[in-house]
């Protein structure tokens, strides 16, 4: 086996800021090469050290066998680079777009005829050749992508996020391509922030601030953290998590739905002083790892805090059930939303899965009286959302995946306008910010302008001011995209704490490990809600076996419904 | 609350916005004073070329007295007209002036006798005024030539006046047309820009969900607007001073009439940010739609020179009614008692668009 | 240099143009509605002139002189004035821009050639238009009296290149300078930097494409959209506004074909060195737009700016190609005479394309 790729002490810098230190990298021909890493790590980089479109500050990388400095161009004609953003021209077709791709890159035209044929039918694009890329799915769109990143057979593919925003099941599609292509001989090197995906690559690099920590195969990097996990299950979830949180041999304490997870450092075992506390409580056993634990391990990051106690400003939270009663949304001819009917009580964290264009978002968009449904009622809060739009506003909170903030204000400043804007003023603004904020680990953050803020940091703005009057119903769409793991695990211990204070949590995710942290499922396809659940109740029902991941059940799900529709 | 929250998050947000802030900064400084500089300028200094055949004391008093006012700067003195021709082809003179021989004496005779002067009349409006300077120079020069003159003719002397701007120069114009302007640019880039950035940012929709209610942000996206249109004004009094253009009316109605002005202009920028989706092509459209309203305001090119189907176009341009304000209280130091029509005009043309404007915000948010 | 290469950049940038409508737009529909907005009202023609008459003598006299004035097509009778106050508020209202005064006594003076003197009063808001105003009433009180104006010393003026000193024929050929650096530098600017902020530069940087190569491609629809923009507006400006031809159209067209090539260069060159498509359209507006409209010499004679913003407008190719385009067009003049202008345009587009391609090296930082 040759090297794909060689580096040796890469570094970069940018202005003051070092992004990336002695990289030693050593990629083999024909693997799947991933990288995996928090926000700000230095994946993208690395990732164009890689490609020959930056250079580096020190050190030095040979790609296929060329010095990506002296021998850039020779480079560049023989990999495929997918940046994070899209790299499509949205008002050019599907087919101009691959023949775009292929021509500036002296693609003969009859191996182009051909390989588009093959590259489109497996990526299932063949019946949209005439579609401008604009007006596709996200999922399709990375499926393009991808094709035209492939279209001139390089013999390296270099993918960054390659599956950010994009629905399961294209991701299953996605996955399918790269595997064709690695077993016809050709390397891939994959920047990803899901886990389940990580899962996919033959070796994985762990890269924290500009560091590489570890690499290894994904089996390997889960056995360096076996017999360090243990599952937590209770009935006193709140007793238990005060008696383990300052416990030093805890790394890490993890709040999902039904039980709690703890990861031990290396070396350390709970003491019996602790067991003896939670006997009675709460009965713990040993569970298999997965790599976000690896991941933890090796972060040099500290485990997210656990959030401070629930303040009564939450606890006040009251009548946030939330039904929908044959709710429908018609656009023209399009039915987005096909006879809904869900009832959501108090306290409740829903999650709401499905593929890109399901209608998941035009449900929230319902519910949040932003839009008139064309049939059926729903109540939010005990509001009607046709009738009483207006005081429905001041009782729900509603976050975007596009963390809806001004990036021109400080912290402070959005807390202030967006209190202002629920009609908070005074005592009871400088209340509801002060508890906002700390409940979110804002506090010292204040002065800091948002455009400058990372993702993580901004998400979490982003929760505190949907939250600062209280709301009864919180709709979250798409929460956690763009946030890397660590500070995933973060947001959702808040949103626990909040449902546990009584707020109902209606969240929308495309992060099937995030299913975890949910009381109950809905899951979407084509407007209609097609299975509702537990995650337990959601296996039963395709008498999946217990330890079926959330992936097999949500596919599952979907393919039965599928079956049915054509039936 | 919910309003003042909003008023002091715009402004906040204008003060921390580079693009608009150095929009407005220039708008209202840097161009004014460029082009105060560059256009305002009295056009002075016409290269002129001269044939003089007669050569005696008379002919060459008359080019000193074209020389003298600093209309006409002396390019060259030519032989003949034939080398006048290169002269005019490569613009190294504007014009010619062509004595004839025996200038002299025929002016002491009293006979009739023609001087030539040949214009470039490729810019033709250098050369309308090129050929009215030397229109007055020579009649100034016959004047004078007419007293010397021995027998008692018949003469009428015309004294001429300009009102307004004695000096003729049109820096005063200038200032207060780009100030004007800088009011239209203002009014709607701002309420344009704060809108589509919203749009941009998704905010807008994370409004909607908030209480606050549409006639709410209405205002609180046209208000600011106002205001801060009315406080940039002030450093270009500033400027006003500076080059000396005279102040004879009541400053305080001229801000009042700005506001009004700034009003109608609100109202456009809320209608471009209706149709624009990113902040770029509000920019374009409020550069390159505004363009035709700015045309028709007279303040490029006055607006009695426009055939009667524009003159009748220009009054639905409020720029132009402002204009005349402006220039109004300043040059003119008339009162509401002569600019009620345009004050009138600036409300009828000012209602429906902020009618529209609001009925397109609704709709939009 | 690969030509397919450069062909695939070229039809797929000729593609995504098309697709837009408000580029497309603003491409094709702007430059002619400027044209005819430039063509119709930009004139300094003085004809037809209101002007006041208060006449204090009321003799045969005096209303012949007042006679000699509306006889004239430069004048047009607007109403008689009966006082002083009268006549101040008709110039302030604007309802008239010149008034004749003639005092009582003017006949009795002028029956014993005794001076009699009149008063003419010109509003000089602009003072363009106030110079040629004055310039003709001084002619007409100036000859009369004299039964004939052979019979003395007068002005005969030649205007060549454009007897009827229209307008339009300045403003045509001058604005194909102003139009071709408007259009085409935006549309450049924005194209690179539109792939910079979408983030499909990165493929571009990781293919085989060259800078030049990629550089290249990117210019050829822009350049075929200002040839059709460059055909549109001199066929406009010949057919429509009946300009005349008196140079060589081929030999205007290839320095058009230069003088395009240089401001799409600018255009780029702004798109290499920005980063977002609002500072990249500010850029250009301030680089380019501004500029040529102002400093070019097309509305205003730049030798009548101060001396400092004659070095400036010296930096700006619009100046050169006004003067190429009038010189061409109107003087019909060619290579001989012009070939410093097209020197200087051709080193300039040099320059602007080096530097382009210096600054776009093919990494993302």
């Amino acid at each position: 086996m040759t090297a794909a790729i060689r580096t040796t002490g890469l570094g970069r810098r940018f202005a003051s800021r070092q992004v990336l230190t002695g990289v030693e990298l050593d990629v083999r021909q024909g693997e799947i090469f991933g990288l995996l890493g928090p926000d700000g790590a230095g994946k993208t980089t690395l990732m164009q050290l890689l490609a020959a479109i930056l250079d580096p500050s020190e050190g030095q990388a040979e790609v296929l066998g060329f010095d990506t400095v002296r021998q850039a161009a020779e480079v560049n004609a023989r990999v495929g680079y997918m940046s994070q953003e899209f790299t499509l021209y949205d008002r050019l077709s599907v087919l101009e777009n691959l023949q775009f791709a292929a021509r500036i890159r002296d693609v003969a035209p009859d191996g182009f005829r051909r390989r588009s044929r093959e590259l489109l039918a497996m990526a299932g694009l063949q019946d949209v050749l005439d579609r401008p890329a604009g007006k596709l799915s996200g999922g399709m769109r990375k499926k393009l992508s991808l094709c035209a990143n492939l279209i001139h057979a390089p013999p390296l593919l270099l993918l960054d996020e390659l599956s950010l925003g994009v629905d399961p099941v294209s991701r299953r599609d996605l996955w399918r391509l790269l595997r064709r292509y690695r077993d016809d001989g050709s390397t891939v090197v994959v920047s990803t922030p899901y886990m389940d995906e990580a899962e996919y690559c033959d070796r994985l690099a762990f890269l924290d601030q500009g560091w590489v920590l570890a690499v290894d195969s994904p089996a390997q990097l889960r056995a360096r953290v076996q017999g360090r996990i243990y599952d937590v299950r209770t009935a006193m979830s709140a007793a238990v998590q005060a008696i383990l949180r300052d416990v030093p041999e805890v790394l890490n304490l993890q709040w999902l739905a039904d039980r709690l997870r703890i990861q031990l450092h290396a070396g350390a075992d709970l003491p019996p002083a602790i067991l003896a506390r939670l006997r009675g409580l709460a009965t713990l056993a040993s569970a298999a790892p997965g790599l976000e634990e690896a991941f933890i391990a090796l972060s040099t990051a500290q485990a997210p805090a656990a959030p401070p106690p629930v303040t009564p400003a939450v606890t006040e939270t009251q009548g946030g059930e939330v039904r929908a009663e044959r709710l429908s949304v018609r656009f023209g001819d399009f039915t987005a939303v096909d006879r809904v009917s869900v009832s959501v009580s108090p306290g409740e964290v829903i999650g709401w899965l499905g593929p890109n264009g399901a209608g998941k978002t035009t449900l929230i968009r319902v519910f949040c009286g932003l839009l008139m449904p064309s049939d059926g009622e729903a109540f939010v809060a005990g509001l009607s959302v046709t009738a009483q739009a207006q005081a429905l506003r001041g009782r729900i909170g509603y976050m975007s995946q596009r963390f809806s903030l001004y990036p021109d204000l400080t912290v402070a400043e959005n807390l202030r306008f967006f209190a202002g804007a629920y009609g908070l003023g005074g005592m009871r603004r400088r209340q509801a910010i002060e508890w906002a904020s700390g409940m979110t680990a804002l506090t010292g953050m204040e002065t800091r302008r948002v455009s400058e803020l990372s993702a993580a940091v901004r998400q979490r703005l982003a929760l505190a001011c949907s939250i600062l009057h209280g709301p009864a119903v919180l709709f979250l769409d798409e929460p956690t995209s763009g946030v890397d793991p660590l500070n995933r695990q973060r947001f959702w211990q808040l949103i626990q704490t909040l449902a546990s204070g009584g707020m109902t949590v209606f969240v929308t995710t495309h992060y099937l490990e995030e299913a975890s942290y949910c009381h109950r499922l809905g899951l979407m396809h084509q407007g209609r809600l097609v299975a509702l659940g537990t995650l337990e109740q959601l296996r039963q029902a395709l008498r999946l076996p217990a330890d079926a991941g959330m992936e097999a059940v949500f596919l599952g799900h979907l393919e039965r419904t599928q079956r049915e529709l054509a039936s | 609350m919910r309003l003042r929250s909003l008023l002091h998050k715009e402004l906040i947000q204008f003060f921390r916005d580079p693009v608009v802030l150095f929009l407005i900064f220039w708008l209202y400084t840097i161009e004014v004073v460029i082009c105060a500089y560059a256009l305002g300028m009295e056009m002075r200094d016409l290269p002129l070329a001269v044939v003089d055949a007669d050569g005696s004391p008379a002919s060459r008093r008359l080019v000193d007295d074209f020389i003298a006012g600093g209309n006409f700067r002396l390019a060259a003195h030519l032989r003949d007209v034939a080398a006048a021709k290169p002269y005019l082809e490569r613009g190294k003179a504007q014009a010619v002036l062509i004595i004839p021989v025996d200038f002299e004496r025929e002016l002491y005779r009293g006979g009739g006798q023609a001087l030539q002067f040949l214009v470039d009349g490729s810019n033709a409006n250098t050369a309308a005024v090129a050929r009215g300077y030397a229109l007055q120079t020579v009649e100034a020069f016959r004047m004078r030539q007419g007293t010397l003159d021995e027998r008692p003719r018949a003469t009428v002397t015309a004294q001429l006046r300009t009102w307004y701007n004695p000096d003729q120069t049109n820096v005063n114009f200038t200032v207060l047309a780009m100030i004007a302007l800088a009011g239209l640019m203002t009014g709607v880039v701002h309420p344009a820009a704060s809108i589509v950035r919203e749009k941009e940012v998704g905010t807008i929709e994370q409004l909607m969900v908030t209480p606050i209610r549409r006639g709410e942000l209405f205002i609180a996206k046209t208000v600011p607007t106002l205001l801060i249109g009315l406080v940039a004004v002030l450093p270009s009094l500033a400027l006003v001073g500076w080059f000396g253009v005279p102040v004879r009316g009541s400053l305080p109605l001229f801000l009042a009439l700005t506001a009004l002005f700034l009003f109608s202009a609100i109202a456009l920028g809320v209608l471009v940010a209706a149709v624009s989706r990113t902040l770029q092509q509000a920019l374009l459209l409020a550069f390159f739609g505004l363009f035709p309203l700015m045309f028709l305001s007279g303040t490029v090119v006055p607006v009695e020179n426009m055939p009667p189907l524009l003159q009748r176009l220009s009054l639905a341009s409020p720029l132009r009614h402002y204009l005349e304000i402006t220039l109004g209280i300043f040059l003119k130091g008339v009162g509401m008692e002569i600019l009620w029509p345009h004050a009138l005009a600036l409300v009828a043309i000012g209602m429906p668009l902020y009618l529209g404007a609001w009925l397109i915000f609704r709709r939009l948010s | 240099m690969n030509p397919k290469r450069i062909a695939a950049v070229a039809t797929k940038e000729a593609k995504e143009v098309l697709r837009d409508p408000i580029t497309v737009g603003v491409a094709l529909i702007m430059p002619l509605v400027m044209l005819l907005l430039f063509g119709y009202a930009i004139t300094l023609d003085v004809d037809d002139i209101p002007m006041g008459v208060l006449d204090q003598d009321r003799t045969p006299t005096s209303r012949q002189l007042s006679e000699a004035f509306t006889a004239s097509e430069t004048f047009r009778l607007e109403r008689e004035l009966s006082d002083p106050q009268a006549m101040e508020r008709a110039l302030q209202h604007g309802e008239i821009r010149l008034a004749l005064v003639i005092p009582p006594g003017f006949e009795r003076a002028l029956a014993r050639h005794e001076p009699s003197p009149v008063q003419l009063l010109v509003d000089g808001i602009y003072s363009a238009t106030a110079t040629l105003v004055g310039g003709h009433a001084l002619a007409i009180t100036g000859s009369f009296g004299h039964a004939a104006p052979s019979s003395a010393l007068h002005l005969e003026t030649r205007v060549w290149y454009n007897p009827s000193l229209s307008s339009v024929h300045t403003v045509v050929p001058g604005l194909y300078a102003v139009i071709l650096m408007a259009f085409p530098p935006l549309l450049t600017a924005l194209a690179l930097v539109r792939e910079k902020e979408s983030g499909t530069i990165a493929q571009i940087y990781a293919s085989p494409l060259s800078s030049v190569e990629f550089l290249a491609g990117k210019l050829m629809p822009y350049a075929i959209i200002a040839f059709v923009q460059m055909a549109m507006v001199i066929g406009v400006g010949f057919l429509w506004f009946g300009v005349p031809f008196r140079g060589s159209v081929a030999f205007l067209l290839a320095i058009s074909l230069l003088y395009v090539l240089c401001t799409l260069g600018i255009g780029l060159l702004v798109s290499a060195v920005t980063h977002t498509q609002l500072v990249a359209l500010l850029a250009v507006l301030i680089v380019t737009l501004m500029p040529s409209l102002l400093f070019s010499g097309m509305l205003f004679p730049i030798f009548t700016m101060p001396y400092v913003v004659q070095l400036y407008t010296l930096a700006f190719p619009g100046r050169y190609f006004v003067d190429i385009s009038r010189g061409v067009v109107l003087k019909g003049v060619g290579l001989e005479v012009l070939w410093p202008s097209i020197a200087i345009v051709a080193v300039y587009t040099l320059l602007v394309f080096a530097l382009a391609v210096w600054r776009l090296k093919k990494k993302v930082a």
